[in-house]
């Protein structure tokens, strides 16, 4: 099929959003390279220590104004912020494809989920309201506020550049707090297109900010004492050793979602047809670099002719999986975002062969649609006779690998998924219910799939975590994204 | 190349539905008679392009499988543009029966095998089949009428 348009032409030089206004920084600058094609399509900022206390003090400075802003009036921006979202949905979308290298279905399914979370945090007017108590002695009554904080950081990883800083940032402006965003500095297109929208929307300076660049910016937010709290999605060492340890040492609140290892189990009385699909999906979606991927896949049950059968149509269906430019609508699967992550993962596949695992589809040479260079570019690749021990079976490589494990029961299933550190989204595939009922219950993970193969929770509900998965108490998206970007003033009163 | 992918199956629905309907306008110019009733069939493409469109971008997300969802191959579904020169009126009433028995194949397959996969877009694909159905006995009523 034809490519679908480039919405950016020639080379983006993204600039910070700070108070209102796009500023150069007086910091270095980075290439931002398509992976797919390997052109420079942006120069992303990496801004300096200065540049993101501006930034903190410029949220701080127009925190007081937007929090005596009615929660009304900061809806109906937040209405128009939406509007506009979905007036150049395709050009986001496109915009994502271009700069991570995601198909364009994927895109397009990033970009809904960013905007129903603008939707969601439009009902502030009610989601945040307190509650009340009449007489709770005889003539004193008491009753609870939601009220803002102040100014919150938001800390996005590169594989959905323009997502995952809306499961916070559109609760937290909405509940009355100002936030300073830092977008991966790999992926800042995104950002700056969705801050450029904002500005139009009719956020005043100083609500909502982007400071790109690195690890400076990060230690800039983590250190500085107006920032009351941060929300932060990446690796587990980074979240759970940096974020997680410093948001406890200075009194920040925090949600640090992180690392995953999922596993996709198959009950034997899965519909097989519907089943294959959806692994695809979890599996090699995005390239494998999510965190509700499917990792490894462990299969139920001692009936060798089900699992030959079933792994016949998982390779197959994996072999033909078709990869290049997510422009092309016939595309399946894209790069991953960088050779140095290609690299990491071609690693692990050798690992895998070391340690001994099948190695049943090799993905270390692939064949790539549309004449695009293979630097970024790796194939599925499935390992049977994978067991924990293992390195492929128990770190998380973030690419398009599966680890195909077996297990006699499902309890013994249960106790495998258990053991691992991880605990983000496993899922089940099974027409019984009480199978079902009994891995629902039964299994340590955050987001548990029950014939779903990639668990991501829409905006109404949290989005959860468990074990080295995720660090914090509250979770982004929803009611609790609420509680988070609020804390409770109680009231009681009397009347001499 | 096969179609697996969610846009690509919008997009071949939406040419599908975009080449028919420039075949209806031809026909309403041509044939006076019967003009309102291609004309009304030309219409209501445009609203099944935005139907099944609004469908799509309600719903996919990465929890849907987009990019696995579908087998499909467009060569099944290519519409012959029917010979302008020569053809007689009964010629082109019996293109255009081919021609919705083709596009309402193409929905039923692409329904079926989507339906435990995309949620609202099947759905949408099944009710545009629904409606489109009613065309054939119409077609129908014209051919016998001219014969």
């Amino acid at each position: 099929m034809a490519l679908l348009e480039e919405p950016i032409k020639g080379i983006k030089e993204v600039k910070n959003y700070i108070n209102g206004e796009w500023v150069d920084t007086k910091g270095k600058i980075m290439d931002v390279v398509n992976p797919a094609t390997g052109k420079v399509i942006g120069k992303c900022p990496i801004s300096t220590k200065e540049e993101i206390h501006a930034a903190v003090e410029a949220a701080q400075a127009a925190f007081p104004d937007w929090r005596r802003t009615t929660p009304l009036a900061r809806s109906r921006i937040l209405f128009r912020f939406k509007g506009l979202l979905e007036e150049n949905f395709e050009e986001l979308s496109r915009i994502q494809t271009m700069e991570h290298g995601k198909t364009i279905d994927e895109s397009r399914g990033e970009t809904r989920r960013g905007i129903e979370n603008v939707e969601v945090s439009c009902g502030i007017p009610t989601l945040m309201q307190g509650y009340y108590s009449e007489d709770i002695a005889t003539g004193i009554d008491e009753w609870v506020i939601p009220s803002p904080l102040g100014v919150f950081g938001i800390i996005g990883p590169f594989n959905f550049p323009f997502m995952i800083p809306l499961w916070s940032a559109p609760y937290a402006v909405a509940t009355g707090n100002c936030v300073v965003i830092k977008p991966s500095s790999e992926v800042p297109l995104s950002q700056w297109r969705l801050a450029e929208l904002a500005e139009e929307a009719g956020f005043p300076p100083g609500v909502w900010n982007v400071v790109n660049g690195g690890r400076t910016v990060v230690d800039g937010m983590l250190e500085h004492k107006d920032i009351v709290g941060i929300t932060f999605v990446g690796s587990t060492p980074t979240g759970r050793d940096v974020i997680y340890r410093k948001c406890g040492e200075t009194g920040k609140r925090v949600i640090a979602q992180c690392g995953a290892k999922n596993f996709m189990v198959i009950m034997p009385d899965c519909n097989v047809k519907a089943t294959i699909p959806a692994l695809m999906t979890s599996f090699f979606g995005n390239a494998g670099q999510r965190c509700l991927a499917g990792a490894n896949l462990l299969v139920v049950g001692e009936d060798n002719k089900f699992y030959n059968g079933f792994m016949e149509e998982v390779a197959a269906m994996s072999s033909r999986i078709k990869m290049g430019y997510g422009l092309d609508e016939a595309i399946q699967m894209g790069p991953v975002r960088d050779k140095e992550k290609r690299d990491k993962i071609m690693g692990y596949i050798e690992i895998g062969i070391k340690e001994g695992a099948k190695l049943r589809l090799d993905g270390r040479k692939p064949k790539v649609d549309g004449g695009c260079p293979e630097t970024c570019f790796v194939g599925p690749t499935v390992f049977e006779n994978v067991t924990p021990e293992m390195r492929i079976g128990s770190e998380e490589i973030f690419g398009p690998v599966m680890s195909v494990f077996r297990a006699k029961t499902l309890e013994e299933a249960v106790e495998i998924c258990n053991a691992s550190p991880f605990g983000n989204g496993h899922a089940i595939f099974t027409q019984n219910g009480r199978s079902a009922r009994e891995f629902q219950y039964s299994v340590t993970s955050g987001n548990v799939g029950i014939n779903i193969g990639i668990v991501a929770p829409v905006a109404i509900f949290p989005f959860s975590g468990m074990k080295d998965s995720f660090f914090g108490i509250l979770h982004t998206q929803g009611r609790e994204a609420v509680r988070f970007f609020t804390e409770s003033k109680v009231i009681i009163q009397r009347w001499f | 190349m096969e179609i697996n992918t969610c846009s690509g199956a919008i997009s071949l629905s939406r040419e599908l539905e975009n080449e028919s309907a420039k075949f209806y306008e031809e026909l309403s110019k041509r044939y006076e008679q019967d003009k309102d009733l291609f004309l009304t069939f030309a219409r209501e493409n445009g609203k099944y392009v935005t139907q099944i469109e609004r469908a799509y971008y309600g719903v996919i997300t990465d929890a849907l499988e987009g990019c696995f969802a579908f087998d499909l191959n467009p060569e099944d579904y290519k519409i012959k543009t029917p010979p302008i020169k020569d053809a007689g009126y009964s010629d082109f009433l019996k293109e255009a029966l081919a021609m919705e028995e083709k596009i309402l194949k193409f929905y039923q397959v692409a329904a079926e095998q989507s339906k435990h996969l995309m949620a609202d877009v099947p759905r949408s694909f099944t009710l545009v089949a629904k409606k489109r159905i009613e065309r054939i006995p119409k077609l129908k009523a014209l051919l016998e009428k001219g014969k």
